[in-house]
């Protein structure tokens, strides 16, 4: 249930960001990626969608993505996306708790514009 | 002694002195009394049907056989076909020695036939050009020009040999041949700066090593190694450095190709770049802003370009690498190496997924993998196109010094690099299999040298990666400009192993999975140049193309 109130909250960061943060428009104005985070066993799971500077989001799995984040389980995932530190990703993806799926580049992007929404 | 042509002085120096033993040329009228001596000589001439894959050859071998490599052209459009590949060479700083045809001085300004200012126009691309206008001077000239390739940062260098010049006779005894200087002056940081650096190594917890061209063009297989093994660093070797020291060594992260390296410089500590330019292939400055940075390099004036460095150390590498190893302490980063190739396989799911699944379509990677597992890494591989320079870069691994080379994804961005490189790979290591695989964009560049394979008999093998597009155009323009709107990007379906069976060597079709090893099989047991023209999945994008979108996107 954390992770499913995180991901809205991150989602609606974001679009609250796409209207408001010019550096975060600027960013995502030429991108066309859409993003999933899921865990190992599906739910909870959740779409980014970015189209050319908009910005959406849609609760629940599907196999319609260019890069999927796929955590462990729902707990790991709430730790390591609410980490301050900056290696979290990483690390945790180094213990086996985080796999990417599809183009992991999209995952870096994906990281960079959380920042900058933020 | 008696009578000597100046063609002929010319072969004769490159011969005795610079002992050159291969030449790459396309014949024309101005150049005929070199061509003439380089057979009297016996210096041997690979001519080629494009006076670019004659430079890019001769690049090339300058990197395979870490001498200069010679190229020959005629006046003109010889000169002017020759500049593409006299560009990339600059660009990534190889010493090659190009020996240029021009109309006579004579009928300067009269309308000489392929009369035109050469100079000026080689000028900004060479790190040294002249024109020679004395017969007894021709030696002197050359022993500059190939001084000049070679010393401090290599580069390519242009010598203009007028026919005034070599169709005329001059007294053999008249003219000296400079000896060639075989000592090296070795540029080597203050001591100072060396310690300095060394306490920065030593203090490190995840330092990450980055090593470039200037690694392998220094030759310092021995001082890298033990550098990097008392410091116990990953390391990823890339460009001409690739190779140095073999793909499968403990310390190596070069089985995560790009992203291996993207993933492991954010978390690094600590970066040290041997040789290497912080470009837009590094992505200038982007994947590294916390870390140290210490560089290496024989040109000052990259020490801090794209990136303000911690700590600058001027010198050839070899020499550099020798004396930090006398200090720096014995260290062990085995658990951060353990941790980093974890994290990257696991970006890496898909892509390790993808290698070891048959596919239908053919997955590029799976291609690549099929290709490895025929050849293993004792073969030279080369990756030549836009996606399939991330394929090559991601998959293939050689035990061999510059055993993978993207060709096309340096700095010049050069597609048709792939073929001139393989054949230059397969003169200079005939035992050894030669794989180049190429996108089917830049296989039309040079696939007429499938003709100079036939002819001097260079059995190299071309797997085309053929996905019927400018792949990454194709998928760069989905991305910005639509899937329906995309623009000159499209090829087609087309039999290129017909057009090599043509020409005299072996070709296959592939379009399954399972067809892929008997293919490459055929072609080895043909002993003919060969083309396994490959479909592939069209709709794969690679990171690459990503990249290569976001950098021309984002303005």
């Amino acid at each position: 249930m954390k992770l499913s109130f995180l991901l809205f909250f991150l989602a609606q960061a974001l679009k609250i960001a796409s209207v408001t943060n010019s550096k975060f428009k600027k960013y995502i104005a030429n991108a066309s990626v859409k993003i999933l985070i899921k865990t190992e066993a599906g739910p909870p799971a959740r779409l980014f969608v970015f189209d050319k500077g908009k910005f959406h989001s849609v609760s629940g799995n599907t196999n319609d993505f260019d890069v999927a984040l796929v955590w462990k389980d729902p707990n790991t995932a709430f730790s390591v996306m609410t980490s301050k530190s900056g290696d979290a990703s990483f690390k945790a993806a180094a213990q086996g708790k985080l796999k990417v799926i599809g183009m992991s580049l999209y995952a870096q992007w994906f990281e960079d514009a959380i920042k900058l929404a933020l | 002694m008696g009578k000597i042509y100046g063609g002929h002085l010319a072969a004769k120096y490159l011969k005795e002195i610079q002992n050159v033993k291969m030449v790459f040329t396309l014949s024309g009228g101005h150049i005929e009394n070199i061509l003439d001596g380089l057979n009297k000589y016996g210096i041997r001439t690979i001519d080629v049907r494009h006076e670019q894959a004659a430079a890019m050859m001769a690049h090339a071998w300058s990197i395979y056989k870490n001498e200069p490599g010679v190229c020959l052209v005629t006046a003109g459009p010889g000169f002017t076909n020759a500049l593409t590949g006299i560009v990339n060479a600059y660009l990534d700083s190889a010493p090659l020695v190009v020996l240029c045809g021009r109309h006579p001085i004579r009928d300067d300004l009269t309308g000489a036939l392929q009369e035109m200012n050469q100079i000026d126009m080689v000028k900004p691309v060479t790190k040294w050009c002249a024109t020679c206008y004395d017969i007894k001077r021709i030696p002197e000239y050359l022993s500059l020009a190939f001084k000049q390739a070679t010393s401090g940062r290599p580069g390519p260098v242009f010598l203009e040999l007028p026919p005034d010049i070599l169709f005329i006779q001059t007294d053999e005894e008249n003219v000296a041949l400079p000896p060639k200087r075989d000592h090296k002056t070795a540029l080597c940081p203050d001591p100072v700066a060396i310690s300095e650096a060394v306490k920065i190594i030593d203090s490190a917890k995840q330092p990450l090593f980055i090593g470039g061209s200037g690694v392998g063009f220094s030759g310092c297989k021995k001082e890298l190694e033990a550098f990097i093994e008392k410091t116990g660093m990953p390391f990823a070797l890339l460009n001409n450095g690739r190779g140095t020291l073999p793909d499968n060594h403990p310390l190596s992260i070069s089985d995560g190709g790009f992203t291996g390296i993207t993933t492991g410089l954010p978390q690094a500590d600590l970066v040290v770049l041997a040789g290497i330019r912080l470009n837009w292939v590094m992505q200038g400055t982007k994947l590294f802003p916390q870390a140290k940075v210490v560089r290496i390099d024989i040109a000052e004036h990259e020490i801090d370009r794209n990136r303000a460095t911690d700590l600058g150390l001027v010198g050839d590498c070899k020499q550099v690498f020798g004396e930090l190893t006398q200090k720096v302490k014995k260290n062990d980063h085995s658990q951060w190496l353990n941790t980093l190739q974890n994290a990257y396989k696991a970006f890496m799911t898909t892509e390790l997924e993808k290698r070891t699944t048959p596919s239908d379509p053919i997955h590029p990677l799976r291609l690549v993998d099929r290709i490895m597992e025929v050849f293993g890494t004792d073969a030279f591989y080369v990756a030549d196109g836009g996606d399939t320079c991330y394929w090559g870069l991601a998959g293939f691994q050689s035990a061999h010094p510059s055993g993978v080379q993207i060709t096309a994804g340096s700095l010049l961005g050069c597609l048709g690099t792939g073929i001139p490189f393989a054949l230059a790979a397969k003169l200079a290591h005939p035992d050894k299999p030669v794989i180049v695989l190429n996108g089917d964009g830049s296989f039309g560049f040079n696939s007429m040298e499938f003709d100079t394979a036939v002819r001097h008999n260079i059995p190299i093998i071309c797997v085309v990666n053929n996905d019927c597009a400018w792949g990454m155009i194709k998928h760069s323009q989905e991305m910005s400009l639509g899937p329906d709107r995309c623009t000159c990007s499209e090829l087609g379906l087309r039999r290129y192993e017909k057009m090599v069976e043509g020409l005299g060597g072996h070709g296959e079709y592939v379009t399954q999975d399972q067809e892929i090893v008997p293919a490459l099989q055929r072609a080895v047991a043909s002993g003919k140049p060969s083309c396994i023209n490959v479909v592939t999945d069209h709709t794969v994008t690679s990171p690459a193309t990503v990249i290569f979108y976001q950098n021309l996107s984002n303005f």
